[in-house]
């Protein structure tokens, strides 16, 4: 078989055509500038200044003045600093520790609350209200009320401990028993919130692929893992990442339920950065801490992104 | 109702991709031109150009005589439907239709009178306070063209209207849309890559392939009298076979693989430029129609082929058949997986209903010698005068 | 598709409904917990063993908050802030989105990808250089600082949202509305932002949750009682002898009660939020 290619009818023209933007396309893309202009202006004016600048005193010898801050000369003397500082270093474990633990906990929590909601025929509606309200509360709300069932003398927590024999610890006053109870008040709060993302991911699954498994023998535990946990995994990413981001900037719970305590046992490193720079005025090494911790985030991110191979802005493989 | 005349236009994009390549082409006041070619032809570039969606690199649009280049989409006074229609979901039927008019600050008596007048066209009535999520598919393409029509524009422009519709409700409205621009006489230009919806549906026929326009004429013109191997491939279904061949001393015969058929007098008398191809390779053409199962008592011209299917249609029968000669694809007529499915020296015929014949036979075709196409092998132009 | 059919009493007890029932508990009890305690008289919330049910119910604790606590300053304070803050955010959020979802500009995915990293920084990075910013501004205990920082933080997650509703309009509409004669702005305000107005529901949605409850700008820039939002407010009620649990449930409630109802009434967009962005990236 032979192929005919196309040839012109016509001879081309003399001079060589060149191809330029539509006036229209132009004038479209002017405006597009137009609009996005007042959004980029205040997002760069009181996001991207202020982070710049908070590098910029974390590498400055920071004294405080009346009138604000004079920063006297370049120096890495604040990272070392806080480098060195075992508070830090506490600081540091403790959040990547608590992240770790919150997450996964809530995580599989999650999905087996996401999987049976997935079941449900009646009543889901009501399910996934009920589930938002821990979202939508406030933290600090959260954690007044976990600080009420903890409570030493008169939590609710210590009576059915009691009434199950385990005595009335004081659960805020030790360190272990108070990243506990840190960690289940965030649980409790946090919870919902991966289950709807979760539940939704489910929910769009396709019902025919399940009829295919049925049919080639897969049961139901196989049927999980081997199916439905990797057609999940761009959902799980989502909820995970948003999860590791929340987690690691950790300021109002313990803030509000432990104030850092009992001694430094809870203190994120928010927290500390916020002490530092605004309870011992220490802006150099505050700055610091808060740099440090914004590096970590993106690393956090981008590790949580690797761990599932998902690629942000691209299609889905 | 105006003409609209494309001089010599061309668009060439920012990267550098020559869509359209000096198109020229006149659509007569109130004609409904057709526009065909496989995908990326250029067609759907040339319909925008005239919309004004895209801009012209080079060349001159006219509608109704006036130079309209620089022009915007609302000043050509064109109307225009859409593939997917683009109706504004939170609108209602007759919001819909109005909303041209509404722009134009007609007054509201005249407003409603003209979309009433649309939908009576259109059988839309009973529709009017409904919105686009309540409707059918083909109801909403008729408000697509309501929203048309009731600007009274000086021209129709449609890019693939049915191609999102079933095919029943296509071949319904194909009839509808020709019904109703027969009534109201504007000029159309109508894009479509099936080639039976601008067979049955044109005035005139334009084909495009790469940018490039390959001949206008009216739908059995263009069956009867392609200009190129392309042409006569894309149009007709089931599609021309084409082999290479070579013309005998003389042109008074043609040499298909190993079987050579005589050329009367008749041949050359109405291709006079045949006579120069004598001893030379040529394309062949001939239409399924033209290869009847030979008559028992014929003496014309014959080709006999290997059976490899047959299908019963009720009304014929359509064989597929092998010659040994090479086939010819014309690159873009047939899309690639029907070409790769065909075999080498495969040919397509149809034949009386009732004829003994089953796979496997070697059946003599009776073929219809003034119908055979020829074709020049290097330019792939129709061999005539 | 996985409907297996079950008979007699199995219909009402199984696996399927207990474990349904367990989550209600899991996500019921503190919330039950929290409510009830704002009934009890404020002696019987330090009561040993506690309560579980409030005898007598009483509404002092709701009665302290609001006259002896100064609760109706920091519920306006939240208010105001909250949906002034959420209104620019969606008039600037929706004309970016669009622009950013529909316009040809050069540079968008560079645009969007600046935007996406900035929403991840978390807020203690910027909350010191932010304070002395306000500080300049004599901004510091005011309406529009924070509003101001609100509006910033909260416009990227914003425009993201907005921008993948925006997306998903069929793109022929400003084509269509140019033939009809529309100039760009009405094209926008009439026939895009009709369609869009979902996204600009769920965007809403999340902005003002997210102002409502946020702690730690508002702790740091508007600690003054007279501007004290929610969140502040009931964290600083009581000193760090006596920290008045009636009052602060009570108050809690009251917060909550609101938003609650706004993220019952509009969870379909709050879902459709948190995943149309998961799918699309």
């Amino acid at each position: 078989m032979t192929a005919i290619s196309p040839t012109a009818e016509q001879t081309p023209a003399a001079a060589p055509l060149v191809g330029r933007p539509d006036v229209n396309r132009k004038r479209m893309a002017r405006l597009g500038w137009m609009f996005t202009a007042p959004a980029l202006l205040i997002v760069a004016g009181v996001t991207i200044f202020p982070i710049v600048y908070s590098v910029v005193i974390s590498l400055s010898n920071a004294t405080v003045s009346g009138n604000g801050i004079a920063l006297n000369g370049f120096t890495l003397s604040n990272y070392s600093l806080v480098l060195k500082n075992s508070t830090w270093h506490y600081a540091l474990a403790f959040t990547i520790i608590y992240t770790l633990v919150t997450v996964l906990v809530e995580l599989v929590l999650g999905t087996l609350i996401a999987l049976v909601l997935e079941r449900l025929t009646a009543g889901r509606g009501f399910m996934m209200a009920l589930l938002l309200i821990p979202w939508s509360m406030i933290t600090v709300i959260n954690a007044e009320l976990w600080g009420y069932i903890y409570q030493g003398t008169y939590g609710v927590a210590d009576a059915i401990l009691n009434a199950v024999g385990l005595g009335s610890p004081n659960i805020l006053g030790q360190s272990t028993s108070a990243i506990i109870g840190l960690m289940i008040a965030d649980i409790w709060k946090t919870t919902p919130f991966v289950a709807i993302i979760v539940l939704a991911g489910l929910v769009m699954l396709p019902g025919d692929i399940y009829e295919a498994a049925e049919v080639d023998g897969s049961s139901g535990w196989s049927t999980f893992w081997r199916i439905t946990v990797p057609l999940l995994r761009p959902t799980l990413a989502l909820a995970v990442l948003f999860r590791v981001l929340q987690a690691f900037g950790l300021f109002d719970l313990p803030y509000v339920l432990t104030n850092g305590g009992p001694g430094t046992a809870t203190t994120s490193l928010a927290i500390l950065g916020y002490n530092a720079i605004f309870k011992n005025l220490s802006f150099g090494p505050g700055a610091a801490v808060a740099t440090t911790t914004a590096l970590l985030v993106l690393l956090g991110c981008l590790l949580s992104l690797r761990t599932f191979r998902v690629q942000v802005g691209k299609e889905g493989e | 109702m105006a003409p609209v005349s494309m001089d010599n236009l061309n668009k060439v994009y920012e990267n550098g991709f020559h869509a359209v390549k000096d198109m020229s082409l006149d659509v007569a006041d109130g004609e409904f031109m057709v526009l065909v070619g496989p995908s990326g032809c250029g067609k759907t570039t040339a319909l925008r150009m005239v919309a004004g969606l895209e801009d012209i690199t080079s060349g001159t649009l006219r509608i109704g005589g006036k130079e309209v280049n620089d022009e915007t989409p609302k000043e050509r006074d064109i109307a225009m439907v859409f593939q997917n229609y683009a109706l504004y979901p939170h609108m209602t039927v007759r919001e819909n239709i109005g909303f041209a008019l509404k722009l134009r600050k007609t007054p509201k008596p005249e407003l409603n009178a003209k979309v009433d007048e649309a939908a009576e066209i259109l059988g839309l009535t009973d529709w009017l306070d409904r919105k686009p999520g309540q409707l059918s598919g083909g109801q909403r393409q008729r408000v697509a063209m309501g929203r048309a029509i009731v600007r009274q524009p000086s021209v129709f422009l449609m890019d693939e209207p049915l191609s999102n519709l079933d095919a029943k409700l296509r071949v319904q409205m194909r009839a509808e849309v020709h019904r109703i621009q027969r009534h109201l006489a504007v000029s159309t230009i109508y894009v479509t890559h099936d080639q039976v919806e601008a067979m049955t549906m044109g005035d005139r026929v334009t084909v495009m392939r790469s940018g490039v326009l390959q001949q206008v004429d009216t739908p059995q013109h263009l069956y009867d009298n392609p200009d190129n191997i392309f042409v006569a491939a894309f149009i007709g279904s089931p599609a021309m076979n084409l082999y290479d061949a070579a013309v005998g001393e003389g042109a008074r015969s043609v040499k298909l693989g190993s079987q050579t058929i005589d050329l009367p007098e008749s041949v050359r008398v109405k291709r006079p430029a045949l006579a120069s191809y004598a001893g030379k390779e040529v394309v062949v053409g001939l239409r399924p129609e033209h290869l009847p199962a030979e008559a028992p008592d014929s003496t014309g011209p014959k080709l006999v082929g290997e059976v490899d299917l047959v299908e019963a249609l009720g009304s014929e029968l359509v064989v597929h058949f092998t010659i040994d000669a090479h086939r010819v694809l014309a690159e873009g007529a047939v899309d690639k997986d029907e070409a790769a499915a065909v075999k080498s020296g495969e040919g397509v015929a149809r034949i009386a209903p009732k004829t003994p014949v089953k796979p496997g036979d070697k059946l003599t075709f009776a073929v219809d010698i003034d119908e055979m196409k020829f074709f020049d092998t290097q330019t792939g132009l129709s061999i005539r005068s | 598709m996985r409907n297996r059919k079950r008979t007699g009493w199995h219909r009402v007890i199984n696996g399927l409904n207990i474990s349904a029932v367990i989550v209600v508990i899991f996500v019921g009890l503190p919330l039950y917990w929290l409510i009830a305690s704002s009934f009890k008289t404020p002696a019987n919330l330090g009561s040993s063993p506690p309560q579980y049910f409030p005898n007598p119910i009483s509404t002092q604790n709701y009665h302290d908050a609001f006259v002896n606590y100064d609760f109706g300053i920091y519920f306006r304070n939240s208010l105001i802030i909250t949906l002034v803050a959420t209104f620019l955010v969606l008039v600037v959020g929706t004309l970016a989105g669009y622009a950013l979802g529909r316009l040809p500009m050069r540079g968008k995915f560079t645009l969007m990808v600046t935007l996406l990293i900035i929403s991840v920084f978390p807020a203690i990075a910027v909350v010191a250089p932010l304070y002395l910013l306000l500080r300049n501004l004599g901004w510091l205990n005011s309406y529009q600082g924070l509003i101001l920082v609100y509006t910033a933080f909260n416009l990227p997650f914003a425009i993201w949202i907005l921008r993948n509703y925006m997306l998903g309009i069929p793109k022929e509409m400003e084509e269509t509305g140019r033939i009809d004669g529309a100039g760009p702005i009405r094209t926008v305000w009439t026939i895009i932002l009709p369609m869009a107005l979902p996204g600009v529901f769920t965007a809403g949605i999340f902005c003002f949750t997210a102002c409502w409850t946020e702690f730690l700008f508002a702790l740091t820039f508007n600690a003054s009682n007279n501007y004290r939002t929610i969140p502040v407010g009931i964290a600083e009620f009581g000193t760090v002898f006596t920290v008045p649990y009636g009052t602060i449930f009570a108050a809690s409630v009251v917060a909550v009660v609101p938003i609650g109802i706004l993220v019952f009434v509009f969870r379909k967009f709050v879902i459709s939020g948190l995943t149309s962005g998961a799918v699309k990236g």
